[in-house]
């Protein structure tokens, strides 16, 4: 097998997805097969290239003697990686059964598949040329689940989606222009690539370039100002709200700013800088914005996408405090919220898929018929809000000690943010708790809980898994911990 | 043996959790099965706890599990602490089975009842700061669904309030743990009394105490976070305001007396700030008790006045420094006794309200006048919380009071002014005044008044089962043994939690019943007939026309923290607030945008959503053809052509 095992998780989803583009299925069990198959064969894939295999590079193309597409697996490509491959199986069953009311499954699913592949290209990048082109393949395949609906408010949403993509996708060119330029390789190498000997006295634009590159795959990752189109996409059908726009895609934003910092320009070469305080002081803006604007939203989709917003910025506050110690935590913080926003969003889509509400109003009273569902988003809740034993809680104890032991005195606004968004968080999650088991009213209309009964197991299994896991990583975080610990290993 | 040991710890905590759940389960098939098994469980927790009395459980530790690692231990404090939770849940719980017996989701109300019990465990035994908060959180959360139990508006008000409080003060003790353990490197309670509680200048750690207090406070009931209290346990049904205010709430206390005895060990300025808090809150929930018309809302305000006795307790700790055994005593044993009388004054509450489904002092008034049994126990309650000698409440008061005289004389032989402590004195005997005039208010209302036309009962049969009684009598009964026997019953608890509140032991035996010591009863009673017969009497009851005493609602409205402050503040400034300052945030970007639009495309801005549009992402009601291609996919390329072009201007140059 070789270096090519590294290459299948990659190409065969997108292979797979563009087969499935021209078929009709004859029905929905055959269609079901086809895709688990295909998903979890890649998931195996996935993990074997990952676990089972020496880490090996393999080259595709040459752009001249410097550039070069090329996959290589390493620490963080693990960790990015296998929260990836993990959360796509439950999350397909779950769309198996959401999508029906949705239609036009044969095409969502192929799209879907390609997703996986494209995800993994951007984990599995060596260098930035390959990162960025997994980068823009990604806003690309993504477009169509977005605009799934092909209602004015899908379109409305995916025009805006791919505004924002490309804008961000300019800026972060810039970056790689100058990582071009100044860098001895473009490989992602722990510790930065810049060549001291060309840099001296451009320090500062070149920490000007790191800030626009920032911005730029900022887009993806939410950061204030630029967050516009993720609470606009939750439009999109529910798995795609869940995987995509709390997992892959705006961590792979995510992915890509601690690749360019850490691994393209170095941590050193930020660390204490300007670039450093207003990447704070921006992540910290966020927090509290998106928790803020959060709480005053009342559909339940776009309040958890505005929750997003702002604990994105909790993992890139985490990656800007430019320590070991706080990339761990940032990265521990992706997972629990990979983990409990994905859960959250998959019981705001049952309950629109079961019910057709999407107000906080419109759903008091339904905890007593819907305990499943409101069990998962009671547990994957108050793990948000942090509090403990519950997931969360640990890694925004870890992004908090981080924060502190830096000794940088803009960090320590990050810490109070933490704090009150901690609050405004508690505010908004037991909200919809308080109104789902305890109703205002004693009587509500007729017809008021018709249909308002838990899903089947397509959808009660994965809600249930993931919450499960979320109180099992909440419970033992210290396995967690020390994977992360050794994949970071080589930035010590 | 040493198994045994070994397990009693995480049997305390995890049984009555894992009992929940299998009750849980019994009760969707059979509910007397359920409520068996219920009993079974808090029985069974309850003799466990009585085996830490053996002295040979060990320490116990789950390493790495949320993190910072959980530890607890059972023995002189925490032993005290299980034990009293082990009983009284056990009471509460067979008392529950006919107080519940006509209502609704009473499954619910078990599962989150043993919930519960596992996570007050947790607290009492907890060995850091860490594990305490998390059990104390996981409390909080589950106690909420037991008092918003009724589900009438009045209660999920009240339950809105309890939860934003204890989630608001849970996250802010988050806060100050984490800085503490950021600074001591360390969460364990016996190292911080080691390393911190040792420091002659604590004033770094002040800010972080304060913290750290917030929500043991909070739960406390301390004053100015006591707003949840009154209403909290007014429409919590009765069983579980007995639970709230024997148990939950002194975990709060619990919280307390752990900071003030391990981190600010002898240290006499927190020792004032607490004197403070304590003096407000023992004077607002007696003030608060005596106007208040409604039998629970008065026993609510008792908790939070008898609260802060405790605090004034705690306190004193704090500024007698070394001499403070007769202050440690006095908290420990006010805590024990005021849960033993709110045991029997809630159950008894919950008796009148089982039978009348009201609690308003002129609805149930002459209740009473007949069962004996009931007159008995709010009797037994009235002269043990008004500190009458020969009662429970009395020997613990009596400490109290001696610890203040103590630092009375020493600031004396210093020579230095005692005015200070001499108007705590005094106060601190106006409140204990005052606790008897309102207990002689309710007992009154309840057992004398006579009532010429009474509200109907609203259920069958006996006003108590045989059971209950049983359980009345021997919670009632207990408070007088308690009071006759200091020496061989008070003292050795006292002494039990000696070690944890870093005390001696008292340099000469207390003798109770000398008339040096009862000078302060006395005081207080007199203080108590002439509020009750001067001021209850004839400000706060009239007589209508059948000679009959109508109790009158008198304490102003407007003169409510909650509804006044907290609720205005939270609801509608601060996120007024939030709101304005994310919405400029919000339009300085977009405003980015739309000059950019105007500058850079030219664009009249005239979009619209329009109801639908022929091309794709097409979005105006002007020409459609020449939109599509200002506006579509042509534009993403622009500004990629713009970065292109910025991006290689600036590497030219």
């Amino acid at each position: 097998m070789g270096a090519w095992i590294t290459l299948l998780p990659v190409v065969f989803p997108i292979l797979a997805g563009i087969c499935l583009l021209p078929v009709k299925f004859q029905g929905r069990k055959q269609r079901e097969r086809w895709v688990l198959v295909i998903t979890i064969l890649n998931a195996i894939f996935a993990l074997y290239a990952m676990y089972g295999n020496e880490a090996q590079s393999i080259t595709l193309f040459y752009f001249g003697s410097r550039l070069a597409v090329e996959l290589h697996i390493d620490g963080l490509s693990r960790v990015f990686g296998t929260m990836v491959s993990i959360l796509w199986i439950p999350t397909v069953i779950y769309a198996f059964e959401y999508m029906t009311h949705e239609g036009h499954e044969d095409r969502f699913f192929a799209f879907f598949t390609m997703t996986f592949g494209v995800v993994l290209g951007i984990a599995y990048a060596a260098n930035f040329l390959t990162m960025y082109l997994f980068y823009e393949f990604l806003t690309l395949v993504t477009l169509p689940l977005v605009m799934h609906a092909m209602d004015n408010k899908a379109r409305h949403a995916g025009k805006m989606y791919i505004f924002y993509m490309m804008f961000g996708a300019s800026l972060a060119f810039i970056g790689f222009v100058f990582i071009f330029c100044y860098g001895w390789t473009m490989d992602f190498v722990p510790g930065g690539v810049l060549d001291a000997s060309k840099i001296v006295g451009k320090e500062t634009t070149l920490q000007l370039v790191y800030l626009v590159a920032f911005f730029g795959f900022g887009v993806k990752a939410a950061v204030f100002p630029l967050y516009r189109w993720l609470p606009k996409a939750s439009v999109a059908p529910t798995p795609v709200t869940a995987l995509l726009h709390a997992v892959a895609v705006v961590k792979s934003g995510v992915f890509a700013i601690i690749r360019l910092t850490y691994y393209s320009f170095g941590a050193n070469f930020i660390s204490g800088t300007w670039a450093q305080d207003v990447i704070l002081v921006i992540t910290a803006i966020t927090i509290v914005f998106g928790s803020m604007v959060a709480l005053r939203t009342p559909h339940i989709k776009r309040r958890f996408a505005y929750s997003t917003v702002s604990n994105l910025s909790y993992i890139l506050f985490g990656v800007a405090l430019m320590t070991p110690a706080g990339l761990v935590a940032a990265l521990l913080h992706m997972i629990y919220h990979a983990v409990l926003k994905i859960t959250l969003f998959f019981t705001a889509g049952t309950i629109l898929y079961k019910t057709h509400r999407e107000y906080l109003y419109e759903v008091e009273g339904f905890g007593k018929y819907m305990p499943v569902t409101f069990l998962a988003l009671a547990i994957a809740g108050i793990g948000l809000v942090g509090i403990p034993p519950f997931a969360g809680f640990h890694s925004k104890w870890a992004l908090a000690t981080a924060a502190v032991t830096t000794g940088n005195a803009v960090s320590y606004i990050g810490v109070f943010a933490l704090i009150i968004s901690a609050l405004l968080t508690a505010l908004y999650v037991f909200y919809i708790l308080v109104r789902a088991y305890f109703p205002r009213n004693r009587k509500y209309p007729d017809g008021y809980y018709d249909h308002v009964e838990d899903p089947n197991w397509y959808m009660k299994g994965p809600l249930l898994v993931l919450a499960a896991i979320s109180i099992v990583l909440g419970l033992i975080p210290g396995t967690l911990l020390s994977f992360l610990e050794t994949a970071i290993a080589s930035l010590v | 043996m040493e198994t045994i040991s070994n397990v009693v710890i995480p049997f305390l905590i995890f049984f009555p959790m894992l009992g929940s759940v299998i009750g849980y389960v019994i009760g969707k098939k059979n509910k007397k099965a359920r409520d068996v098994f219920a009993m079974l469980v808090t029985f069974l927790v309850f003799g466990a706890s009585l085996l830490l009395l053996t002295g040979k459980t060990e320490p116990y530790q789950m390493a790495g599990v949320c993190g910072l690692g959980l530890t607890a231990m059972g023995s002189g404090l925490q032993m005290i602490f299980a034990i009293m939770t082990g009983g009284i849940w056990f009471l509460t719980t067979i008392f529950s089975r006919e107080y519940f017996s006509d209502e609704r989701n009473r499954n619910r109300y078990y599962l989150f009842m043993l919930l519960t019990e596992g996570a007050t465990m947790g607290v009492f035994l907890s060995m850091d700061l860490f594990t305490t908060l998390v059990f104390f959180e996981v409390m909080s959360m589950t106690s909420y669904v037991l008092v918003v139990h009724d589900e009438t508006k009045e209660a999920l008000r009240a339950g809105q309030t309890y939860l934003a409080v204890a989630v608001l003060g849970g996250l802010v003790t988050l806060m100050g743990l984490f800085m503490l353990y950021q600074k001591a490197g360390t969460l364990d309670m016996d190292t911080l009394q080691q390393s911190i509680g040792m420091l002659s200048d604590k004033s770094e750690y002040y800010g972080i105490g304060v913290l750290v207090l917030f929500g043991f406070a909070a739960k406390a009931g301390l004053f100015p976070l006591h707003i949840w209290l009154p209403n909290t346990y007014t429409y919590a049904p009765a069983p579980a305001s007995a639970l709230l205010s024997c148990l939950l709430t002194k975990t709060g206390v619990f919280g307390i007396m752990v900071i003030t005895a391990k981190l600010f060990l002898h240290d006499a300025a927190w020792g004032h700030f607490m004197l403070l808090l304590g003096m407000i809150t023992m004077l607002m929930g007696a003030a608060l008790a005596v106007f208040s018309v409604n039998l629970k809302r008065t026993l609510a305000c008792s908790s939070m006045s008898q609260i802060g006795f405790i605090m004034v307790g705690v306190a004193m700790q704090g500024i007698l420094g070394e001499h403070n055994a007769l202050a440690a005593a006095g908290t420990l044993l006010h805590f024990i006794n005021h849960s033993l009388l709110k045991l029997a004054l809630f159950l008894s509450a919950g008796v009148v309200f089982m039978n009348l489904k009201a609690l308003d002092l002129n609805e149930i008034k002459g209740y009473g006048r007949d069962k004996r049994l009931l007159q008995f126990a709010f009797l037994m309650a009235l002269l043990g919380i008004g500190g009458i000698p020969l009662w429970n409440g009395y020997i613990s008061k009596t400490l109290l009071h001696e610890s203040i005289v103590e630092y009375i004389h020493i600031l004396e032989a210093a020579g230095q002014s005692v005015m200070l402590m001499k108007t705590v004195e005094y106060l601190f005997l106006f409140a204990g005044g005052l606790t008897l005039a309102y207990m002689t208010k309710i007992f009154v209302a309840v057992c004398i008044d006579q009532n010429s036309n009474p509200i109907p009962i609203k259920r069958q049969g006996p006003y108590i089962s045989k059971v209950n009684a049983c359980i009345l009598i021997l919670c009632a009964g207990i408070l007088p043994v308690f009071g006759i026997l200091p020496h061989s019953l008070q003292e050795p608890l006292a002494a039990m939690g000696r070690d944890f509140l870093a005390a001696h032991a008292p340099e000469h035996a207390v003798h109770y019943f000398a008339w040096v010591n009862m000078k302060g009863a006395v005081i207080s009673m007199i203080i108590g007939m002439v509020v009750y017969f001067g001021f209850i009497r004839t400000v706060l009851m009239k007589q209508d026309e059948h000679g009959e005493n109508v109790y009158l609602d008198l304490w102003p409205k407007w003169c409510n923290l909650e509804e006044r402050v907290y609720r205005p503040l939270l609801l509608h400034v601060l996120p007024f607030i939030g709101a304005f300052f994310a919405r400029i945030a919000a339009t300085l970007a977009d405003g980015v945008v739309s000059i950019l639009r105007m500058v850079v495309f030219n664009s009249d801005n005239r979009k619209v959503i329009p109801p639908e549009d022929k091309y794709f992402s097409a979005y105006t009601d002007m020409e459609t053809d020449k939109m599509v291609y200002r506006e579509g996919f042509a534009r993403s390329l622009l500004m990629i052509g713009i970065g292109l072009a910025i991006a290689m201007l600036y590497i030219l140059i």
